[in-house]
């Protein structure tokens, strides 16, 4: 569409990407050159997560809200992201400890780890066959009896069989969510992780901390992932409000 | 700005763009004015506050002592410092003056010979604003959460009404009966809204974490429920299947056009709904702090482009866009929490009310006067006094 004449929101710059220039004092700019892409921001954050602490056997998994932290436009996020789940190259996870809470994870990176933890099991066959019919067609987080039954024709015992090898979860009596097998430890580091973050920020003077000073700071024992990767999930839960400083953002703990 | 005028000179652009534009620059410089205030006569927490619609000239306020008052917001002092006075009130010394908190008021949407106030004495009383007194009193069994006259009715006028009961109730005004009862909540209803729109359209926020919409001429129950997930089962956990949020759901606000329905919930969350077909349009306002036992009032701008939602949150205002849920910005001002808001389509200001007893009123900035040369700085800077403020009444004649 040729607009000719400039929207009124435009020129209140109400809605209008700035690109590049124009930082405000402090705040570290995001750094998009042009039009939003969730899917490298995504590369990104996949890179803080460590590998090597569940022996590579987890895909890496992002949470959604660690993106809100990077990018401003929320709608615009959860827009790209159904898009990238449409298009069957991501997948999203609901991962239980909080409603709101989800993980994402490349369906390439997914599909290999879990064939990779099902090596010289017997569930592989029915795994495989879940992989293959089920991943690529249905984009829900969670599939009920029914489902199971009639559209993709599983078996009683091979649902049975894909629970035992933590790709269903139970969510309750007859319909399970989709899961990451062998996830149950990353939810437990990412918890504790959480709240030893937010403790460090709670007991500083004044309950903050600037992000800067934050991510410099030795991590106690209780912190097993990278502190950016936590630093990412407290604020785009809003558990810290972020406040553009001359020294930089700083983190103020919220109080409820 | 220079654009738009030029334009709207040339006949280049509709009269109505050049409106839109300035609403917006104004709506986006909202802030304290220390020359303007209201008079305080609450002395325990404002709970409610309604402009009328049809001069835009008299405001009703209504606090959890039970007193209604009744403010002038035009200034004819031809000063720029101004107190909006209280009119008259309905005080603790009136005979017929609410027993226990007043939780809602709305003008008569026609003129303002009359208004409706519905308080936690589980009464609700249509008063005279002549002689002020009640011409009718309609009794409930529970506390009245809040009730909604449709600004737009003509072929009836049914109140809504929102009690502790799980029955929305309608009355009549000109029989004075209640006539109607719309079953299908099952928990406490906190908010009622008439559509814009549509004359018979009726949508109601419940406990029970759903928001209903109803049209009163059928007589079999709702037409639909707000469902978040838009039908995706998949999504939520099974308790939260076909709700609206996932906790209370205490403010419910239609844009001006009808088009869209804005819900609060106490999960923190801020939905907006096509209102023709129910479905969430999934505009991510992130967390839109939410801590309201009772209904929350939350108000939308008039004519601006992009629209703006103020919704109280804690002790200030958010300001949000509708459609793209950026916050534009937090007016901070009170000393304690916000209960509620109003938004003047004529003048571009919002008036806020909150338990701090206080209603403060935001008024766009006004534009220094143009310095044209520096022998006239002087000048200049002594009549500012003086100065008009471009959206005051006497700029316009």
């Amino acid at each position: 569409m040729n607009r000719k004449r400039a929207l009124i929101s435009d020129t209140f710059k109400v809605n209008k990407r700035r690109v590049g220039n124009e930082k405000q004092f402090g705040a570290v700019s995001n750094g998009e050159a042009g039009p939003l892409d969730v899917k490298a921001t995504l590369q990104d954050l996949m890179t803080l997560f460590p590998r090597k602490l569940f022996n590579d056997a987890l895909p890496q998994i992002v949470l959604k809200h660690q993106l809100y932290s990077i990018h401003n436009d929320r709608t615009q996020v959860d827009r790209q992201l159904s898009d990238l789940r449409e298009q069957g190259e991501l997948l999203m996870f609901q991962l239980g400890f909080d409603a709101e809470a989800f993980g994402l994870v490349f369906a390439a990176d997914y599909k290999a780890k879990v064939l990779a933890g099902e090596e010289g099991r017997g569930t592989r066959g029915t795994v495989d066959k879940f992989l293959e019919k089920v991943l690529p067609s249905c984009n829900d987080l969670s599939f009920n009896k029914d489902k199971m039954l009639k559209e993709f024709l599983f078996t009683d015992s091979e649902i049975t069989q894909l629970v035992k090898s933590g790709v269903l979860t139970v969510r309750d009596a007859g319909s399970w969510w989709l899961s990451i097998p062998n996830s149950g430890r990353f939810t437990k580091y990412l918890i504790q992780g959480r709240k030893a973050v937010l403790g460090m920020v709670k007991k500083s003077k004044y309950n903050e901390v600037l992000k800067a000073e934050l991510e410099e700071r030795q991590t106690n024992s209780q912190v097993k992932f990278q502190i950016k990767y936590h630093i990412h999930d407290i604020i785009g839960a809003e558990l810290v409000e972020c406040i553009p400083t001359t020294s930089g953002t700083l983190l103020r703990c919220v109080d409820y | 700005m220079l654009g738009f005028l030029t334009a709207r000179q040339a006949g280049l652009d509709d009269p109505l763009r050049l409106r839109r534009a300035e609403s917006t620059r104004r709506v986006l410089n909202l802030e304290l004015n220390h020359d303007r205030d209201v008079d305080r006569i609450h002395s325990n927490g404002v709970n409610t506050i309604d402009i009328e619609v049809i001069e835009g000239r008299y405001m009703l306020s209504g606090g959890a002592d039970g007193v209604i008052v009744v403010y002038d917001l035009e200034n004819n002092s031809g000063k720029p410092q101004y107190t909006c006075k209280a009119v008259c009130t309905v005080g603790r010394s009136s005979r017929y003056v609410h027993r226990f908190s007043v939780e809602t008021v709305q003008w008569y949407p026609h003129d303002t010979g009359m208004f409706v106030s519905s308080s936690f004495d589980k009464t609700m009383k249509v008063w005279d604003t002549e002689t002020l007194k009640p011409a009718e009193v309609f009794q409930f069994e529970g506390n009245v959460y809040c009730h909604h006259m449709s600004p737009i009715a003509r072929k009836h006028s049914l109140i809504a009404v929102g009690t502790k009961d799980q029955k929305v109730q309608l009355c009549d005004l000109k029989s004075g009966s209640r006539i109607q009862v719309l079953q299908g909540h099952r928990g406490e209803v906190l908010s009622v809204r008439w559509s814009p729109r549509y004359e018979h359209i009726l949508a109601t926020a419940s406990t029970d974490s759903r928001v209903l919409v109803w049209d009163v001429r059928r007589a079999s129950g709702s037409l639909f429920s707000l469902d978040q997930h838009n039908g995706d089962k998949s999504k939520a956990s099974s308790e939260a299947v076909n709700t609206a949020h996932n906790g209370r759901v205490n403010g419910l606000c239609f844009t001006v056009d009808g088009l869209y329905l804005l819900t609060t919930g106490t999960d923190d969350r801020m939905r907006l709904w096509n209102s023709a077909n129910g479905k969430n349009t999934l505009v991510n306002y992130g967390k839109v702090s939410n801590e309201s036992r009772k209904g929350l009032k939350i108000t939308v701008s008039h004519s601006c482009s992009p629209e703006f939602v103020f919704v109280p949150c804690g002790s200030s205002v958010a300001v949000y866009t509708l459609h793209t849920g950026e916050l534009v910005t937090m007016l901070r001002g009170h000393y304690n929490n916000v209960d509620c808001c109003q938004f003047h389509p004529d003048y571009q200001e919002l008036y806020s009310g909150g338990k701090d007893c206080n209603i403060l009123a935001w008024v766009p900035i006004v534009r220094p006067p143009d310095v044209e040369e520096e022998g006239t700085a002087a000048k200049v800077g002594g009549c500012t006094q003086g100065v008009i403020r471009p959206g005051s009444p006497e700029a316009w004649s």
